[in-house]
C-alpha cells in the first residue's frame, strides 16, 4: 500500500512539475536602435562626455503613456542599444546641453539608425593651450549659435584626467573643479571675451588629456564641451 | 417506529435552521454605530489617524518612509550637507520613497461624513473638536504630498468603492489648488477646535502653526519657483509649479497665522545657562515651546534610537553611528578661529578651548571635540605630527611640507611612540561608526541617561513637530519676504537672545540673513532638505559640492593641537537635480491610473 501511495505521489510531482512548461514564443528584445547626435552648426557630431545626454525611448506600441527610457550617449555623440523590443516609439534627444527639441516617431525593427540634429547651447572657440613648467593654462571665447533666450551662463571649467575619458562624470577633482570660474552672467555680458583657466601644480612625468566645459543654467545643467587636448607634462 | 424517530429529528432539525434571517451583525467587524455613537469609539479611531500622520521624526527616512527601524542617522540632512556620512549622495534619497497616503485620507473623509450623523449623541463643542481635528490631519497628509508632488488629486469626499474605475480614476488638481484646500482645512481646522488639548493631538493652536508652515511653502515655491523650474507637460498645466503672483498672498497667510500663537507659546527659558537651556529645550516634557509632540515608550514598542546611533559607541550601549554635522553647517554661526594672522595653525592646550566664547546655541547643538557626554570626553583626533611648520594652507595644498612628519590611523588601537594616533571617537577612515568631520550632533541627545540605557530602541526622548521657535521663525521669514523689516528683527531676536547669540540689527535683517537663521535653529530637525527645496537653492548649493571637516591633530613635539579645515577624509560630492524639487509620481500609482499624467517634469 505504502509503495503504491509513494509511486503515485513521486507520478503526481513529476506530472505537476512538467505540466508548466509553456514554451515563450514572444520576441526577445532583438531590436536594436544607434545613430549620431548632429551639431546642426557644424554638421559634426556633438562631442560630450559618456552619458552627456541621452536618447529618450517611449514605445508607443506598448502603452499611450509608456515609461521611458533612456539610452546614454558616448563621448563621440553617438548612441547605441541593442537590446529593444521592435515596436513604435516616440524618440527624443534629451538632457544634454542643448536647445531642446521635439521627438519624432519611428518603427524600431532590426537595426534601425537615425541621426538627430540639435542645436548647442553653446561652442568653445579659440582653444589654445599652453604648458609653463606644471602650469597648464587654456584660453578660449564662448560662442552661441542662438543668442536670444540663452539662460544664464553658470560656470566655465577645466576638466582633467588621466585618460583620454574625461568630462564632469570623469575627471580629478583637485585638477578641474577648483580651478573653474563661476560666472552666473547673461551671454551679452560673455561675447567676445577671452577666458583663461589656470590649471597649477600638475603632476611631472605624467600625460594629461583636459578639455573645456561650460555649462547654462537650463533644467539639465549639462556641459558644452571643447575637444580634448593632450598634455605631456615633463 | 424507529424510522419515525430519525424523520422527526431531522424534520426538526430543518426546521429549526430555516427560520435563521441573516441579518445578524457580524461580530468581526466594527460597525459605524459602534465607533462613532460614543466618546470611546471616536477616540480610538483618532488613534489609529494620528499614529499614521506623516511626522518626520526620529525614524523618518528620505528614501524609505516613516517608522524605519533602528538607524535613525538615515537623516535626510545627511542628503544635502547639514551632515555627512550614512549616504553616498544626494540621489539616494531625493527621489522619495513614493509616498501615497490616500487610504489614511479615505480613513479621515469617513470620519468627517459619518459624524454628523451620529452628533445627537454628543455636545456641539464636542463634535466640532472632533470635526477640526480631522480638518486638521487631512491637511497635513496633503502638505505631506504637496510639498513632494506639488499638485495632486484632491479627494475630500469618500469614493465607493466598488465603482466604475473611471470614476476612480482621478485627475491630478493644480499645485496651488492644493495649497488653498490645505489653507482651507486648517482654517476650518482653527476655527473648530478649542484653545487645549491632550499631548499629541492637536488644537487650534496646532492647525495655526501648521498653516504657517504651509503656506510659508506655498509661498516660496510661488516666488522661487517660478524663476527656477524645470519645463515640462506638468508645468504647463499647472500640475507643478504656483503663479509668483501668488505668493505675497501667501507670505501674508503665513504670517497671519503665526500671529495667532503669540502669547500662548513661549520660547523655553528655565535655565540660565543658555547651553544647558538650550539642550534641554529638546529633552524636557514640559517645554512651553513644544507645539505638537510625538511620544515614544517602551511598553508599546515605539521607543527610538537616537541616543545609540547619533553618538559614538564609545558612549553608549550598543548601534553606532554614521551622520556628522559639517564644518560648513558650523560655520553658519561663526568661522572657527582656528589659525593665526601669519597663516599659521592656532596651538591650542586642549581641543576643547576651541569653544571657548562660541555661540551657546552651537555648543548645544554640536558637540565639539574635548566636550563631554555621560563623563566621557569627546577626544577626537585625526592624527599625529611628529612636528608642525608653516601654514596651514601649504599643509592642505597638494605637496604638505610636513606629510612625512604625519601619522594616521583607521584603528584607535594604533599607538605611537606610546601615543594614541586617533581619538575614541574618530576621525576615522576604517568604516564610519566614528565622526569623519570632527563633530557630533547633540540636539535631541539625553545627556541625563545613564550609557547602559543607551541602547537600540531604548530612546523615548519625545520628537517636537511643531515648536514656538519654528512659528517665529516662519513669521520672520515671510516678514521679510514683504519687506516687515522691523517685525523680522525683533522676531528673530527673540530667538537669538534665547539660544545666547549676539543680537541682530537692522542692517542685518535680508532674506539670506533670516534664512541662515532658520538653518541654525532648525538644525537637524529634518527641516533643511525641504527649506533647500522650497527656497529653490538646492540645485545651486549643491552641485558636485564637497564638505569639509574640522581635523583635530595633535603635535608631538610641543604637546599642543592644532586644527586642519580639510575635505571630510570620504571626500563625497553632492549633486541635485533641478527635476528633484518635485519628487515622481509613484509608478504604481501611474500604472493604476493614467489620469495621473503626465507625471513631474524629467522623470
Amino acid at each position: 500500500m505504502k509503495k503504491i501511495i509513494n509511486g503515485l505521489l513521486i507520478a503526481l510531482i513529476l506530472v505537476a512539475g512538467f505540466s508548466c512548461t509553456k514554451v515563450d514564443n514572444l520576441p526577445g528584445p532583438n531590436a536594436g536602435f544607434k545613430g549620431r547626435i548632429i551639431d546642426k552648426t557644424t554638421s559634426a557630431n556633438l562631442i560630450t562626455e559618456t552619458s552627456g545626454m541621452q536618447i529618450k525611448l517611449e514605445e508607443l506600441s506598448y502603452s499611450a503613456t509608456p515609461d521611458p527610457q533612456y539610452i546614454p550617449s558616448k563621448q563621440d555623440g553617438t548612441f547605441e542599444d541593442d537590446k529593444l523590443f521592435k515596436g513604435h516609439y516616440r524618440v527624443t534627444p534629451y538632457g544634454g546641453a542643448f536647445w531642446p527639441v521635439d521627438g519624432v516617431e519611428l518603427d524600431i525593427n532590426g537595426t534601425t539608425s537615425h541621426d538627430f540634429e540639435v542645436t548647442p547651447y553653446l561652442a568653445i572657440k579659440n582653444l589654445t593651450n599652453s604648458l609653463s613648467g606644471t602650469t597648464l593654462t587654456l584660453t578660449f571665447n564662448m560662442v552661441a549659435p542662438i543668442p536670444d533666450g540663452l539662460p544664464q551662463i553658470i560656470d566655465v571649467k577645466p576638466f582633467v584626467n588621466d585618460t583620454q575619458f574625461v568630462g564632469s562624470g570623469a575627471n580629478i577633482n583637485n585638477y578641474s573643479d577648483v580651478n573653474r570660474i563661476t560666472l552666473n552672467s547673461n551671454y551679452s555680458d560673455v561675447v567676445g571675451k577671452t577666458y583663461t583657466l589656470t590649471i597649477p601644480s600638475l603632476k611631472s612625468g605624467r600625460t594629461f588629456y583636459a578639455r573645456v566645459g561650460v555649462r547654462v543654467n537650463d533644467s539639465f545643467k549639462q556641459y558644452n564641451y571643447s575637444d580634448i587636448i593632450e598634455v605631456k607634462v615633463p | 417506529m424507529k424510522r419515525f424517530k430519525y424523520i422527526i429529528t431531522i424534520t426538526a432539525g430543518l426546521i429549526l435552521a430555516s427560520c435563521h434571517k441573516l441579518a445578524v451583525t457580524p461580530l468581526n467587524i466594527l460597525s459605524d454605530n459602534a465607533v462613532f455613537s460614543s466618546a470611546t469609539g471616536v477616540t480610538a479611531y483618532f488613534a489609529n489617524i494620528y499614529s499614521s500622520l506623516p511626522i518626520e521624526d526620529f525614524k523618518y527616512e528620505q528614501n524609505n518612509g516613516f517608522n524605519q527601524d533602528w538607524q535613525n542617522f538615515y537623516h535626510p540632512g545627511a542628503l544635502c550637507g547639514e551632515l555627512v556620512g550614512p549616504y553616498g549622495s544626494t540621489y539616494d534619497g531625493a527621489g522619495g520613497f513614493g509616498y501615497w497616503p490616500y487610504d489614511k485620507i479615505r480613513t479621515v473623509n469617513v470620519l468627517i461624513e459619518t459624524l454628523p450623523k451620529y452628533a445627537s449623541s454628543f455636545t456641539d463643542v464636542q463634535k466640532n473638536q472632533w470635526l477640526g481635528e480631522a480638518y486638521f490631519c487631512r491637511a497635513y497628509f496633503y502638505f505631506a504630498l504637496a510639498k513632494r508632488y506639488g499638485g495632486i488629486p484632491i479627494i475630500k469626499t469618500v469614493q465607493s468603492y466598488p465603482a466604475p474605475i473611471n470614476e476612480l480614476q482621478v485627475h491630478r488638481d493644480k499645485e496651488v489648488d492644493v495649497w488653498k484646500f490645505i489653507e482651507d482645512d486648517l482654517d476650518k481646522a482653527y476655527q473648530m477646535m478649542p484653545e487645549t488639548s491632550v499631548r499629541g493631538r492637536a488644537n487650534r493652536y496646532v492647525a495655526a502653526a501648521l498653516e504657517s508652515r504651509a503656506m510659508l511653502y506655498a509661498a516660496t515655491i510661488a516666488k522661487y519657483g517660478s524663476t527656477n523650474f524645470v519645463a515640462g507637460d506638468a508645468r504647463s498645466a499647472g500640475f507643478v509649479g504656483i503663479a509668483a503672483s501668488e505668493a505675497n498672498a501667501f507670505f501674508q497667510k503665513a504670517i497671519d497665522a503665526a500671529k495667532l500663537l503669540e502669547g500662548k507659546y513661549s520660547l523655553y527659558q528655565k535655565s540660565a545657562d543658555k547651553v544647558k537651556n538650550y539642550t534641554d529645550a529638546f529633552l524636557d516634557h514640559d517645554s512651553p515651546e513644544n507645539i505638537f509632540v510625538k511620544d515614544y515608550s517602551l511598553p508599546s514598542n515605539t521607543a527610538h534610537s537616537w541616543d545609540a546611533t547619533m553618538s559614538p559607541r564609545y558612549m553608549t550601549a550598543d548601534g553606532l553611528s554614521r551622520a556628522y554635522p559639517t564644518m560648513e553647517f558650523v560655520e553658519r554661526f561663526t568661522s572657527l578661529l582656528i589659525t593665526n594672522a601669519d597663516g599659521t595653525p592656532k596651538r591650542f592646550t586642549n581641543t576643547g578651548d576651541l569653544m571657548t566664547g562660541l555661540e551657546p546655541r552651537l555648543l548645544a547643538t554640536v558637540y565639539f571635540p574635548g566636550a563631554t557626554l555621560r563623563g566621557l570626553t569627546f577626544d577626537t583626533q585625526r592624527g599625529l605630527y611628529e612636528h608642525f611648520t608653516g601654514t596651514a594652507a601649504a599643509e592642505l595644498s597638494s605637496n604638505p611640507p610636513n606629510q612625512q612628519f604625519r601619522h594616521l590611523s583607521g584603528s584607535t588601537d594604533a599607538l605611537f611612540n606610546g601615543k594614541r594616533i586617533i581619538g575614541f571617537t574618530g576621525v576615522s577612515t576604517d568604516g564610519d561608526d566614528k565622526t569623519r568631520t570632527g563633530f557630533y550632533v547633540r540636539k535631541y541627545i539625553d545627556y541625563n541617561k545613564a550609557q547602559a540605557d543607551c541602547g537600540l530602541y531604548k530612546s523615548t526622548t519625545s520628537w517636537i513637530d511643531m515648536r514656538y521657535a519654528e512659528v517665529l521663525l516662519n513669521r520672520a521669514e515671510a516678514d521679510v519676504e514683504l519687506g516687515n523689516t522691523s517685525d523680522a528683527l525683533t522676531t528673530i531676536n527673540q530667538i537669538r537672545a534665547r539660544g545666547g547669540a549676539t543680537l541682530a540689527t537692522p542692517g542685518d535683517i535680508t532674506v539670506n540673513y533670516v534664512r541662515n537663521e532658520r538653518c541654525m535653529e532648525l538644525a537637524f530637525e529634518k527641516q533643511y532638505w525641504w527649506d533647500i527645496r522650497r527656497w529653490r537653492i538646492a540645485d545651486q548649493i549643491l552641485d558636485n559640492t564637497r564638505y569639509h571637516a574640522l581635523l583635530p591633530f595633535l603635535v608631538l613635539d610641543e604637546g599642543k593641537y592644532i586644527f586642519l579645515r580639510d575635505n571630510e577624509p570620504f571626500q563625497r560630492s553632492y549633486t541635485f537635480e533641478k527635476k528633484y524639487y518635485y519628487e515622481p509620481l509613484p509608478g504604481g500609482e501611474l500604472n493604476k491610473n493614467p489620469n495621473l499624467y503626465p507625471n513631474n517634469p524629467n522623470y
